[in-house]
């Protein structure tokens, strides 16, 4: 005479519990994995460190370019020239994607020149294409080295993409769309904050 | 064997075909079946027989919590302490993951603790199972290292004296004491070095070695299978049909099903602690580790955490002879050590305590009585016993008391071979109704000791803070208060003044109302005083604030803020009556008056009021109360969101607890 008699089984019924306990550990289970996998999202710190950035924009003079840090990323700040700006225009045939349908940008930077005042081009200085940075190419023509039909833009080193000064990407190169330009607003003519704008 | 002979595997419905050829190359069915569904335990297990699967539970709660910590925290001297209060702050879901780590490491003694007892209780040490129980001890001493070295990680005060005092007992070692003591330390004084070893030593060395131990236990077991309170041997007694033991049911499911009972009420307990009282009184989180590390200054009164308490008893008990410390030492090493005699050193022809004569159950009921007394009095200061008859000498009393413990505790294993030899061959006689007695006895003991040691709680008398963390208006005008008085000169470096949306506040109104100094509203709370400045202007830089509720308590700053009164014989020309010769002057005299001590009068006696304050006596405690209550929030900006979610949690756990006792009914109508 064993322990256990099988004689009032009923297989069921027992199922339904079983069912019944897997799904309220299943639903323990998930509410455990709620905290610790959470914990993997940005803290507290890395979230103020993202914080907008604030730059003064009155000291830099036309054709140059000041690059700052935003979340670990360098921005650029470049003040484009008249010629510049009138380049941009006659780029279009060029370009992948000149009226940027598919680049991450705030919609309150439109056309051509991708910026809020046009002289004043603001832009993530990382390449679309796998993460480098792009160097500037600023002069038109043989003067850059980069041939003489060099519009003046922006070159990444690691697998030749090329972007003209709006950082459009040229047909033809390896990263897939134009470079991001990151939400960002004017305090005032001298000042502007990379990383927040009006709405947030 | 012939591989492809096995039979297809059967019963998992549309997973058959999968087993089947898993089971093919891998021993899944042969391991399923002789470790569960045919590993035959003794059908009356009772309640004591939970907390082996609940050790096993907490073993893996320890390792997953414990991954997820070492993922932000930083074993270095200057970065570590900041490095857990940012995981308890900044890191989200943090203060869970660190609350579940620090509740489990208590929860696992405990629970040892008890398995231990049930061991003892029911002879689960004694042949055939001598092994199983050599290495429980390995385990237990695997969890001593673990815990040890895991309380220096956070480096708050007690941590650091903690292991200060631990690592100079081998340093009692004559000869070469003084140079092993160093080499632990890596240094003269428990560094960098030492810090980071004992990170190295707790997050992998002593686990792995835990994990080895851990299989080697279950192994040992399965080879052997396990005991009963009766202490009788199922496999003596097989049914000749089955050749199975009749007393016996496969653990799986039957016990698999129990034990989900069991871990519905350990996840109960262990859930209200960890979101009710982490702290639990400072003795699963002790107050004075929320100071950081100061090599400098001891705190006024250390223990150690609560299970290590009885062994910190016995070696503050033994004094030093012949010029040596080591006694102690020896004493506390041996009163682990005689665990592994165990086996050999009981003789008695019965395992159980329910067959066991008189003189056993008192002798064991001593052991239990004197590793509580032991644990209460290790958390106590020396003096506690000193204090009870008034006129004995302080200390030299405590010390008998600890003495006497100490005796009984070795007494047990003393007598014990030859009391069993007296009461050989009771076995069979029923013992339930005795056993239900000293487990009744030993409730009432686990209720009186913690009893006792509130009874001897005291000191200066403090008055209640009236803290409320819901009444936001409170918490807004403290976080005012707070920054206007004390963020001048005192640093709140582990608050963000982001965090004060908590109090119903957006990033504007933070801005404009609470920020001097700092640029971003994500910047911590720091102060513009230079250290050199703060030691030259109070004696002492004032001390960062962030967690000063945690460590002192709401009831002490309450008194403390409403405690000040002229003495022009201080520096400042302030004193106060629950820190005496404080380095601060009454920053907020302006709004409380001055108080001025009458003569004759002792502290927290009677004050005349001096010249009157902005407020009057009622504005002003409720000034400093809101003040307090603020603190209290800023000590553990989490704390209304813990108790908030873990009464979301407990409402689960009651509901699972249910699920489970149905489920377990449900199959146990087989077990007859």
């Amino acid at each position: 005479m064993t322990a256990i008699v099988l004689d009032q089984v009923d297989e069921m019924k027992r199922r339904l519990h079983i069912v019944a306990t897997s799904a309220a550990g299943a639903v323990a289970a998930g509410g455990v994995a709620v905290p610790f996998l959470g914990s993997w999202f940005p803290s507290a710190r890395a979230l103020a460190a993202g914080g907008p950035v604030e730059i003064d924009v009155a000291k830099i003079e036309p054709g140059q370019q000041i690059t700052v840090e935003w979340r670990g990323k360098p921005v650029w700040i470049l003040r484009r020239t008249p010629e510049m700006l009138a380049q941009l225009e006659k780029n279009d045939g060029m370009l992948a994607d000149p009226r940027s349908t598919s680049a991450k940008q705030p919609d309150y930077v439109k056309g051509a020149a991708r910026s809020i005042k046009p002289e004043l081009f603001v832009a993530v200085g990382v390449c679309t294409h796998l993460g480098c940075t792009p160097t500037l190419k600023k002069e038109i023509g043989a003067a850059s080295d980069m041939g003489t039909d060099w519009p003046g833009g922006y070159y990444c080193p690691c697998h030749n993409s090329r972007f003209d000064l709006s950082a459009r990407v040229f047909k033809g190169a390896p990263a897939p769309t134009n470079l991001e330009i990151p939400p960002h607003r004017y305090l005032s003519d001298a000042r502007i904050v990379v990383g927040e704008d009006q709405k947030g | 064997m012939a591989v492809m002979n096995k039979p297809p595997v059967t019963g998992a419905g549309p997973l058959n075909g999968v087993l089947t050829w898993f089971d093919q190359r891998f021993p899944l069915m042969v391991l399923w079946k002789s470790q569960l569904t045919e590993y035959y335990a003794p059908k009356n297990f009772n309640v004591w027989y939970f907390f082996g699967s609940l050790a096993l539970l907490v073993l893996v709660i320890q390792i997953v919590s414990g991954i997820f910590l070492t993922m932000n925290y930083k074993p270095s001297a200057e970065h570590a302490f900041a490095s857990v209060e940012y995981i308890m702050r900044d890191v989200p879901g943090g203060w869970i993951i660190r609350y579940i780590h620090s509740t489990g490491a208590s929860a696992f003694f405990i629970v040892v603790y008890l398995h231990m007892a049930r061991g003892l209780m029911y002879g689960s040490y004694r042949k055939p199972r001598e092994l199983t129980w050599i290495f429980g001890v390995l385990i237990y001493l695997c969890l001593m290292a673990e815990a040890f070295f895991g309380y220096l990680l956070p480096w708050g005060q007690m941590s650091f004296w903690g292991a200060q005092v631990i690592i100079n007992l081998f340093a009692t070692i004559p000869i070469i004491g003084e140079d092993l003591s160093v080499w632990i330390r890596g240094d003269y004084n428990i560094s960098d070095a030492t810090l980071n070893r004992f990170f190295a030593m707790h997050v992998i060395a002593i686990p792995l070695a835990l994990l080895g131990l851990v299989a080697a236990h279950l192994m040992a077991l399965h080879e052997t299978g396990s005991n009963n309170p009766d202490g009788i041997e199922i496999y003596e007694n097989l049914d000749p049909k089955t050749g199975t033991p009749v007393d016996g049911i496969p653990f799986h499911p039957y016990y698999s099903v129990k034990d989900l009972v069991g871990v519905a009420v350990f996840l109960i307990v262990f859930s209200a602690v960890v979101f009710f009282s982490p702290e639990v009184g400072g003795y699963f989180l002790e107050y004075n580790n929320f100071i950081p590390a100061d090599p400098l200054t001891t705190p006024e009164h250390i223990a150690p955490v609560w299970y290590f308490t009885p062994f910190y008893a016995m070696l503050r008990a033994v004094p030093s002879f012949f010029n040596m410390q080591v006694w102690g030492v020896i004493v506390m090493g041996a009163a682990v050590m005689i665990f592994f005699a165990l086996p050999w050193l009981d003789r008695g022809r019965v395992k159980s305590i329910r067959y066991r004569g008189p003189i056993y159950k008192a002798f064991f009921a001593a052991l239990i009585v004197s590793f509580l007394v032991l644990g209460y009095l290790g958390v106590e200061p020396t003096t506690v016993w000193g204090e009870f008859p008034k006129g004995l000498p302080h200390g030299r009393r405590g010390l008998h008391r600890d003495l006497g413990g100490s005796r009984a505790h070795h007494g047990l294993f003393r007598f014990l071979p030859a009391h069993a030899l007296v009461h050989r061959g009771r076995q069979g006689k029923t013992g339930a109704a005795e056993a239900h007695v000293m487990m009744k006895k030993l409730i009432l003991i686990l209720l009186v000791v913690p009893g006792l040691a509130l009874a001897a709680g005291g000191g200066a008398k403090l008055d209640k803070a009236p803290a409320n963390l819901h009444d936001r208006l409170s918490l807004q005008r403290g976080a005012q208060i707070f920054v206007n008085h004390c963020l001048n000169c005192h640093a709140a470096s582990m608050m963000r003044y982001s965090k004060l949306g908590d109090l119903g506040l957006n990033d504007g109104q933070i801005r404009e109302n609470l920020m001097f100094a700092a640029d971003k509203v994500g910047d911590p709370m720091t102060t513009t005083l230079e250290t050199k400045d703060g030691k030259s202007w109070f004696g002492v830089m004032p001390p960062d604030l962030s967690l000063v509720a945690r460590s002192r308590g709401a009831d002490w700053l309450y008194t403390y803020m409403r405690g000040f009164y002229r003495d022009p014989a201080s520096r400042s020309g302030w004193n106060n009556v629950v820190f005496p010769n404080v380095g601060m002057p009454h920053v907020l005299w302006e709004y409380q008056g001055e108080q001025v001590m009458q003569p004759g009068d002792k502290a927290g006696a009677k004050f005349a009021v001096g010249e009157p304050g902005k407020l009057s006596p009622a504005e002003y405690d409720k000034y400093v109360g809101d003040l307090v209550n603020y603190l209290v929030y800023m000590g553990e900006p989490a704390r209304a969101k813990r108790v908030q979610i873990g009464i979301v949690v407990l409402f689960f756990l009651a509901v699972f607890f249910v699920i489970t006792v149905l489920l377990k009914k449900e199959y146990w109508k087989d077990v007859r």
